[in-house]
C-alpha cells in the first residue's frame, strides 16, 4: 500500500473515532443546549480536536518511520492527479454544506447548532476527500 | 467519439533491458514504483511527458511502448446510415 494511501486511511480512521462519537453525542442532545459560549460543548469539541490531532500525529510518525524513503519522495504526477480529483469532489460537498449552513440555517437555528452543522460539513468534505483518495489508489493499485 | 484502449509493452521492455525493476524505471523518469505498476497494468495513463521519458529510457520510439487500439462500438442507426447505402449501384 502506498504511503499516501495509508495517510488517507489514517485520516478517515482518526475522523471516525473522534468526530463520530462527537456528532453522536450532539445528535442525542447529550450536551444541554445553552447560550454561547456553552462551555460543556466547547470542552467536548476541544477534547475531540485534541484526540484527533494526537491520533494523526502518532499515525504520521509511525507510517513515516516505516517507509521513510517513500514519505520523503514528493508526490508524482499520479499522486497529484488523484489529489486533484479527490479535492474537486470534496469541494462540492463543502460548498453545498456551506450554502446550507451559512445561507439557510441562520433563519431557523442559532448558536452551536450552526457551529456543529458547519463542523459536520467540513468533516463530511474531508471524509469525501480522503475516501476518494483511498478509492482512487485502490482502483489503480 | 471513438473509444480506445491504451496498451503498453513496459513489462517486455523492462525484461529486455536486463530485467529493470519498476522502482529503477520509476526513479529514472521521476515517478514512484506504484505509478509504474499502475501504468504497466493499464490502470493509469501517464502524461505525454512521462510517456516520452519511458520511451527514452528504453531507447525506443513512443509507439513501441504505447499502443492505442480502437474499440469498435456499433451505434444504433449506424447500419442504416452507413456510407455504402449512399453509393449508387448499377441498378440506379
Amino acid at each position: 500500500m502506498a504511503y499516501r494511501e495509508k495517510i488517507g486511511w489514517l485520516s478517515i480512521v482518526a475522523m471516525a473515532v473522534t468526530f463520530g462519537p462527537y456528532f453522536a453525542l450532539v445528535a442525542a442532545h447529550a450536551i444541554p443546549a445553552a447560550a454561547l459560549p456553552n462551555l460543556r460543548q466547547l470542552v467536548l469539541f476541544g477534547i475531540t480536536a485534541v484526540v484527533q490531532a494526537l491520533i494523526l500525529g502518532a499515525g504520521h510518525l509511525y507510517f513515516r518511520r516505516r517507509s521513510l524513503e517513500e514519505a520523503r519522495t514528493p508526490p508524482d504526477e499520479r499522486d497529484r492527479a488523484i489529489m486533484q480529483r479527490s479535492l474537486s469532489l470534496a469541494y462540492y460537498v463543502l460548498i453545498g454544506g456551506m450554502i446550507l449552513v451559512g445561507c439557510m440555517m441562520p433563519f431557523n437555528s442559532t448558536g452551536w447548532s450552526i457551529v456543529n452543522a458547519a463542523l459536520f460539513m467540513i468533516i463530511a468534505a474531508e471524509l469525501v476527500r480522503n475516501g476518494a483518495l483511498v478509492a482512487n489508489y485502490r482502483r489503480q493499485a | 467519439m471513438m473509444d480506445g484502449l491504451i496498451s503498453n509493452r513496459i513489462r517486455v521492455l523492462r525484461f529486455l533491458n536486463g530485467e529493470m525493476s519498476q522502482a529503477e524505471l520509476g526513479q529514472r523518469i521521476g515517478v514512484t514504483r506504484q505509478t509504474i505498476a499502475a501504468i504497466e497494468g493499464g490502470k493509469y495513463s501517464p502524461t505525454l511527458e512521462s510517456a516520452f521519458r519511458i520511451a527514452h529510457v528504453f531507447g525506443v520510439p513512443l509507439e513501441e511502448v504505447f499502443k492505442w487500439e480502437l474499440i469498435e462500438t456499433a451505434r444504433p442507426g449506424d447500419a442504416a446510415n452507413s456510407p455504402t447505402d449512399a453509393v449508387p449501384t448499377d441498378a440506379d
